[in-house]
C-alpha cells in the first residue's frame, strides 16, 4: 500500500535554483570550518607552551577569527542553507519573490561577514566572538555583524513566507513537521537578534564611531545575552530538526509522535530567550532575585530536553526491535551502525548526555562561580556546539550536499565519515575533558599562554594544556577529514540521485492537535516571559548605572 | 488514533535508557554541587 506513494516521495528532489541558494550557503560555511579549524589548532599549540605564532600575529585575533567564523558564521550559513533545503522539501519549491528574498539575505550576510572578517584582519577588531565593551574595535567590524543578523531576516522572511503561504493553501491543516520546524527556530532567532541589534546600532556603533564617548557597560552585555542564549538553541534546533524529523527515516523506522516533537520545539522557543542572566550570574548590578527567576526558567528546558531523549530513544527501540532485537537493549545492535547518516548524530547525541549535564552544573546559580570564565566552559560548549551541533550537521550534509549537486554518497565516502565521527570524538573526548577537569582547578579561558610568574598553580595546567594540544590535533585531523568528504561531495563522486530523507509519522501517534500551530497563543506566551523576565531588571540597570565607559583597545 | 491496546510497543529499553540518563544528570550534579561546598 505504501510502496508507490513512498517511492515517488523518496525521490522529492529540491529544485535546482533553491538547492542552489542553499548550496551557496553551505559553501560558506564550510569555508569558514577550514580557516576557524586551523585558528583553533594554532590556539592549543599556542596555550600548549610549545609554539609562538609567527609575523607578531596576536593570540586573541586568531581567537576571534576562531569564535567569530565557528560559532558565528558556520552555524548561521549552515542553518540557513539546511533550512532553505528543507522547507523547499517539504512545502514545495519557494517562489521566484521568496528565492530572491534568499539572494538578498545571502550577499547581506556575505558582504557583512567579509567586512568584519577584513577588521579582525587587519587587527582592528580582536574583541573576541562576545565583541564585549568596553573592548572597542573598528566601527566596520560591528556594521559588518548587523549585515549579518539584517541578512538572516531577509532570508528567514522568505522562508517563513512560504509557510504562510502552505497553510493559506491548506487551511485546517498541521503544516509539514520540518518547515515547522524552521519556523519556530526563525521566530526565536528573530525575537533574540532584535537584541543584539539594539546593543550594536544603538550603543556599539555609535560609540566605535566616536559620535558619543561612553558606553554603558552592563546595559550592552545584557542586550549581548539576551541574544547570546538564544543563539545556542539556535543551533541545537536544526540538530533536532534532523533526530526527529529525518533520523526515523535513515534507520527505516517512523517519527515517534508528530505532536510529541511540535510540542518540545515550542517549549524550547519559551524556555529560551528569557534565560540570558545565566551568562551573567557573576555580574554585580543585576540583582539576585531576577538572577534566581531566570536560573529557574533555564532549567525548565530540561523538559523539553528529557522529551527529545525520550522520543529519540524510543524511536531507536522500536525499529530495533522490528529488526528483531531481544531483551532490554538488544535492540541496540540492530540499529544501521554502518551507516554514517546515522553514526555522525548518534555520536552527536551521545556527546549531548556530559554536554547537558555539564549545562546544569553552569545555570545552577552561586555554583556558577566553580566554572566561570575557567575553560570547563570551553570544554562545555566544544561537546555542544562543536561536537552534538556539527557531527549531525556533518551527518546531514552527508545525503544533502549530493542530493543538491546531483552526485552519490559512495561507500568509501561513507568509510571515510565513520573515521572522521570517531576521529573527532575521540580527539573531542581529550580536548574537551581535559579542558573540563583543568577548569575545575581554575584554568581560565581566553587566554594566551602564561606561567603566571611561575606560580605554583599555573604550573598544574600545563600538562592539560598539552593534552588539549594532542586532543587540538587530532581535532584537527577530523577537519581535513571532512573537507575532504565535502570536496569529494561537491566536484568529484560520482553523478547520479540521492535521497533527501523525511521520515512519515508512525500510524501508532495520536492526531496533532492544531493548537501547536496556534502562533498568537505562542508568541503571546513567549513575549509574555521576556518581558516578565527583563522589564524590571533592565530599568533597573538603566537607572542605576555608573558612569559609562571609554573604549580600550588593549590588544 | 490507534484504539488497539495490544499494540502497544515495548519501550522498557527507553525506560532504563532515559532513567540512566537522570541518574548520569543527578550524579555529576551532586559532584559538583560538593565541590562547591567544598570551596565556597
Ligand atoms: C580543530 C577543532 C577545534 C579546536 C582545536 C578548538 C580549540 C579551541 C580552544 C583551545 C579554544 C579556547 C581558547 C581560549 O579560551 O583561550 C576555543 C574556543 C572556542 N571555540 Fe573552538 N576548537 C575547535 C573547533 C571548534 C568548532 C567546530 C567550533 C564551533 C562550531 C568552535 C567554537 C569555539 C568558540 C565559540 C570558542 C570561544 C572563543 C572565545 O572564547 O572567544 N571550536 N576553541
Ligand atoms: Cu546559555
Amino acid at each position: 500500500m505504501t510502496t508507490i506513494a513512498e517511492k515517488t516521495k523518496d525521490l522529492v528532489r529540491v529544485d535546482k535554483r533553491d538547492g542552489k541558494l542553499a548550496l551557496a550557503h553551505i559553501y560558506v560555511a564550510f569555508i569558514a570550518l577550514a580557516i576557524g579549524g586551523l585558528c583553533g589548532l594554532l590556539q592549543t599549540l599556542v596555550r600548549s607552551g610549545t609554539f609562538t605564532l609567527p609575523w607578531g600575529i596576536g593570540y586573541y585575533q586568531i581567537l576571534t577569527i576562531h569564535g567569530v567564523l565557528l560559532g558565528l558564521i558556520l552555524t548561521t550559513y549552515f542553518i540557513f542553507g539546511f533550512q532553505i533545503a528543507v522547507v523547499s522539501r517539504t512545502s514545495g519549491t519557494l517562489t521566484d519573490k521568496q528565492r530572491l528574498l534568499g539572494w538578498i539575505g545571502f550577499w547581506t550576510m556575505t558582504i557583512g561577514t567579509t567586512a568584519s572578517s577584513i577588521m579582525i584582519l587587519l587587527n582592528e577588531a580582536s574583541v573576541l566572538y562576545t565583541f564585549y565593551a568596553p573592548l572597542q574595535a573598528h566601527w566596520i567590524f560591528y556594521a559588518g555583524l548587523a549585515l549579518v543578523i539584517v541578512g538572516t531576516w531577509i532570508g528567514g522572511a522568505g522562508l517563513i513566507s512560504k509557510y504562510v503561504e502552505w497553510r493559506k493553501a491548506n487551511p485546517g491543516q498541521p503544516s509539514p513537521l520540518l518547515t515547522f520546524m524552521v519556523v519556530v527556530n526563525l521566530a526565536m532567532w528573530i525575537i533574540c537578534s532584535l537584541g543584539v541589534a539594539v546593543e550594536v546600532l544603538f550603543q556599539l556603533l555609535p560609540w566605535s564611531l566616536g559620535w558619543v564617548d561612553k558606553v554603558d557597560v552592563l546595559l550592552s552585555r545584557t542586550l549581548f545575552w539576551y541574544f547570546g542564549h538564544p543563539l545556542v538553541y539556535f543551533w541545537l534546533l536544526p540538530a533536532y530538526m534532523v533526530w526527529y524529523a529525518i533520523i526515523p527515516k535513515i534507520i527505516g523506522g517512523k517519527i515517534f509522535s508528530d505532536s510529541l516533537a511540535r510540542l518540545s520545539f515550542m517549549l524550547f522557543l519559551l524556555f529560551s530567550i528569557p534565560v540570558g542572566f545565566h551568562h551573567q550570574l557573576t555580574e554585580p548590578g543585576i540583582s539576585s532575585f531576577w538572577k534566581f527567576l531566570q536560573v529557574v526558567l533555564t532549567l525548565m528546558v530540561v523538559i523539553p530536553s528529557l522529551l527529545t531523549a525520550f522520543s529519540m530513544f524510543a524511536t531507536f527501540e522500536i525499529r530495533g526491535r522490528a529488526l528483531g532485537g531481544k531483551g532490554v537493549l538488544g535492540w541496540f545492535k540492530e540499529l544501521p551502525w554502518g551507516d554514517a547518516r546515522f553514526f555522525a548524530p548518534f555520536v552527536g547525541m551521545v556527546a549531548f548526555i556530559p554536554a547537558g549535564a555539564g549545562g546544569i552544573i553552569n545555570a545552577s546559580h552561586q555554583m556558577n562561580q566553580l566554572i566561570h570564565n575557567t575553560i570547563w566552559v570551553t570544554g562545555h560548549f566544544h561537546l555542544t556546539v562543536a561536537t552534538t551541533v556539527l557531527l549531525t550537521f556533518f551527518g546531514a550534509a552527508y545525503w544533502l550536499i549530493p542530493h543538491l549537486t546531483g552526485r552519490v554518497f559512495t561507500k568509501q565516502m561513507n568509510r571515510l565519515a565513520i573515521i572522521q565521527t570517531i576521529v573527532w570524538a575521540f580527539g573531542m573526548s581529550i580536548m574537551s575533558g581535559a579542558m573540563h577537569i583543568v577548569g575545575l582547578f581554575g584554568a581560565p579561558r581566553r587566554s594566551d599562554f602564561s606561567t603566571y610568574g611561575g606560580s605554583a598553580q599555573a604550573t598544574e595546567w600545563i600538562p592539560y594544556q598539552i593534552a588539549q594540544a594532542v586532543g587540538g590535533t587530532i581535532l584537527f585531523i577530523g577537519i581535513v577529514l571532512i573537507l575532504y568528504i565535502v570536496a569529494n561531495l561537491i566536484w568529484f563522486a560520482p553523478k547520479g540521485e540521492t535521497e533527501f530523507p523525511v521520515a512519515e509519522v508512525s500510524e501508532h501517534a495520536e492526531k496533532t492537535p492544531m493548537a501547536l500551530e496556534n502562533w498568537k497563543i505562542w508568541l503571546t506566551i513567549c513575549i509574555a516571559l521576556i518581558l516578565f523576565a527583563y522589564t524590571v531588571p533592565v530599568i533597573e540597570i538603566i537607572q542605576n548605572a555608573p558612569p559609562g565607559s571609554i573604549g580600550y583597545k588593549l590588544w | 488514533m490507534s484504539k488497539k491496546r495490544e499494540k502497544e510497543p515495548d519501550l522498557k529499553g527507553t525506560l532504563y535508557s532515559v532513567g540512566f540518563l537522570g541518574i548520569f544528570i543527578l550524579v555529576t550534579w551532586f559532584m559538583a554541587f560538593y565541590l562547591f561546598i567544598d570551596r565556597f
